[in-house]
């Protein structure tokens, strides 16, 4: 049998401005009105939301072969551009995890840069002040995902501008594109003016590499390989505006995602200080001898892994992960007919009541040994499960405990407004923080912090 | 005891072929996990926990 269509489904867009305006409530609205299984109308593309562990690991588990993960969404096709997509083929992704930047043989030296970046931050610092959450973890990760996922002389051609137009970018992912992704909006306008300006901005790079010549064995990086590739008539195999697509789409996944987490657990190691002081005391014992960021980042900061990792919980980065189903899809009693879509809420999921007790409460002792909550692998699904699980988890992590290891130890932080109005800007399919979102700091003085 | 894999969650990072070369090489034809030795003898009860530990995807069980 059908799913069950979930209620105030409308006439044209169905559930889409719901989508718009309260997605993690519509995803809710499915599981209290519906059970394990029921199906939203985003302008007449159909999406069965499957709910609950045992409904998502059939969904986790399906291969690619009956669930396509490349077709389902189409707001990020006018992002990348025509001819690259979201996520690789199967056999793509593999040749990724080999032979790519997420090695783990590149970690140490990733450590190394992520580190030396959060302090190239701190440096504009100043000793006190208010920063903005979003701008200050935006800006700083996308020199972290330039410089790791593409290459450090890359990074180096990177201004604050980036940064801006990334974020008008990201903000460009409107759920109208399930109408058509080109329609004539202000919002896809602004998102493809901030496109051309991303290939106006690397054409200047390319530029001024090839200026400066022919570069040999290690030093080269991706863009140059990309750029020394000719047709046979002589032209580049590539033109820019598609390196510069490739280059978005590496960006991409690593950016918003680590930002925000960043953010968020900043977020809630203030709102919970007895987990704030636990991660703080932790980090100065650990480096007490001084040893290195790039050293202790590959290896386990328990305290502050746990508080990472409660903050993926309660804020993950994707609020709905999707597939297109390829062949008709089967979970108990019901189909799912080919074409429609499927889909599962890491924001329902990571707080379902059955998986994790009192979900709504910041408690990184949930990880600990004996309680492991996130082993339930189907259920805490921050990034993902099975086959498409994020393969850049482990790089987010140690990027993650570099940039805490970094900053921790040199400021301390207090919350700027009150403790509820930190929240997310469900508006757009990437989620973002709602500015604003500040928080006051101060250098550390380990003398005062004595006394 | 048993190892097993759970092949739909592998996705190649090797961790465990880095914790316990004995025990788990990589395919480079699938970029997946192979056992070397799926009945590993009681000396080698360390290093199996390592790697099931390890593995960034939870790909990996023993059974007694």
């Amino acid at each position: 049998m059908n799913a069950p269509v979930l209620s105030r489904n409308w006439p044209l867009l169905g559930h889409l401005q719901e989508l718009r305006k309260r997605p993690i409530e519509l995803f809710w609205r499915v599981r209290d009105e519906c059970g394990e299984i029921g199906e939203v109308n985003f302008a007449g593309n159909r999406v069965v939301l499957l709910v609950g562990p045992e409904a998502q690991e059939a969904f986790f588990r399906a291969t690619d072969e009956q669930l396509d993960q490349a077709a389902a969404y189409p707001f990020m096709t006018p992002v990348f551009g025509r001819g690259v997509v979201f996520d690789a083929t199967p056999e793509q992704r593999k040749q990724g995890l080999r032979n790519q930047s997420l090695r783990d043989s590149f970690m140490r030296g990733h450590a190394e840069v992520i580190a030396r970046e959060t302090e190239r931050m701190m440096a504009k610092l100043g000793d006190a002040g208010e920063l903005d959450l979003l701008d200050f973890f935006s800006e700083l990760t996308i020199y972290t995902s330039s410089s790791c996922l593409i290459g450090r002389r890359f990074r180096e051609e990177l201004t604050p501008e980036y940064f801006k137009v990334f974020y008008e970018l990201e903000k460009g992912t409107d759920a109208l594109a399930y109408v058509n992704p080109y329609l004539p909006l202000p919002v896809f306008r602004e998102r493809d003016r901030a496109r051309r300006r991303m290939v106006e901005l690397l054409t200047g790079v390319f530029e001024r590499r090839a200026r400066a010549g022919h570069v040999e064995g290690e030093k080269r990086e991706l863009f140059d390989v990309l750029l020394s590739i000719l047709n046979p008539d002589g032209s580049p195999r590539f033109p820019v505006d598609q390196i510069t697509g490739m280059f978005i789409s590496m960006m991409f996944a690593g950016h918003h995602t680590t930002s925000g987490t960043a953010a968020w657990t900043l977020i809630e190691l203030l709102r919970n200080p007895e987990f704030g002081e636990r991660v703080v005391a932790e980090l100065d014992a650990l480096y007490a001898d001084g040893r290195e960021v790039s050293h202790q980042a590959l290896r386990e900061i328990p305290e502050l892994e746990n508080a990472i990792k409660e903050a993926l919980r309660l804020h993950p980065p994707l609020i709905l992960l999707m597939r297109k189903v390829v062949h008709d899809f089967h979970y108990k009693d019901w189909v799912v007919p080919a074409g429609k879509l499927v889909g599962v809420s890491p924001a329902v999921s990571n707080r379902l009541p059955e998986c994790f007790p009192e979900p709504e409460r910041y408690d990184p002792d949930r990880y600990a040994e004996g309680r492991e909550e996130d082993a339930q692998l189907f259920a805490w699904i921050p990034f993902g499960a099975g086959r498409h699980r994020c393969v850049g988890a482990s790089f987010a992590m140690i990027q993650l405990k570099a940039i805490f290891s970094t900053l921790l130890r040199e400021f301390s932080f207090e919350l700027a407004q009150p403790r509820e109005s930190y929240r997310n800007d469900h508006s757009k399919m990437v989620v973002q923080l709602q500015k604003p979102c500040a928080v006051r700091y101060r250098r550390r003085d380990p003398l005062a912090e004595a006394r | 005891m048993k190892l097993r894999v759970d092949m739909d969650l592998c996705q190649g990072h090797a961790a465990c072929v880095q914790e316990a070369p004995d025990l788990f090489a990589l395919d480079p034809a699938t970029n997946q996990v192979v056992l070397k030795n799926a009945s590993p003898d009681e000396s080698q009860r360390a290093e199996a926990k390592r790697a099931i530990r390890y593995c960034p995807t939870r790909a990996l069980r023993l059974e007694e």
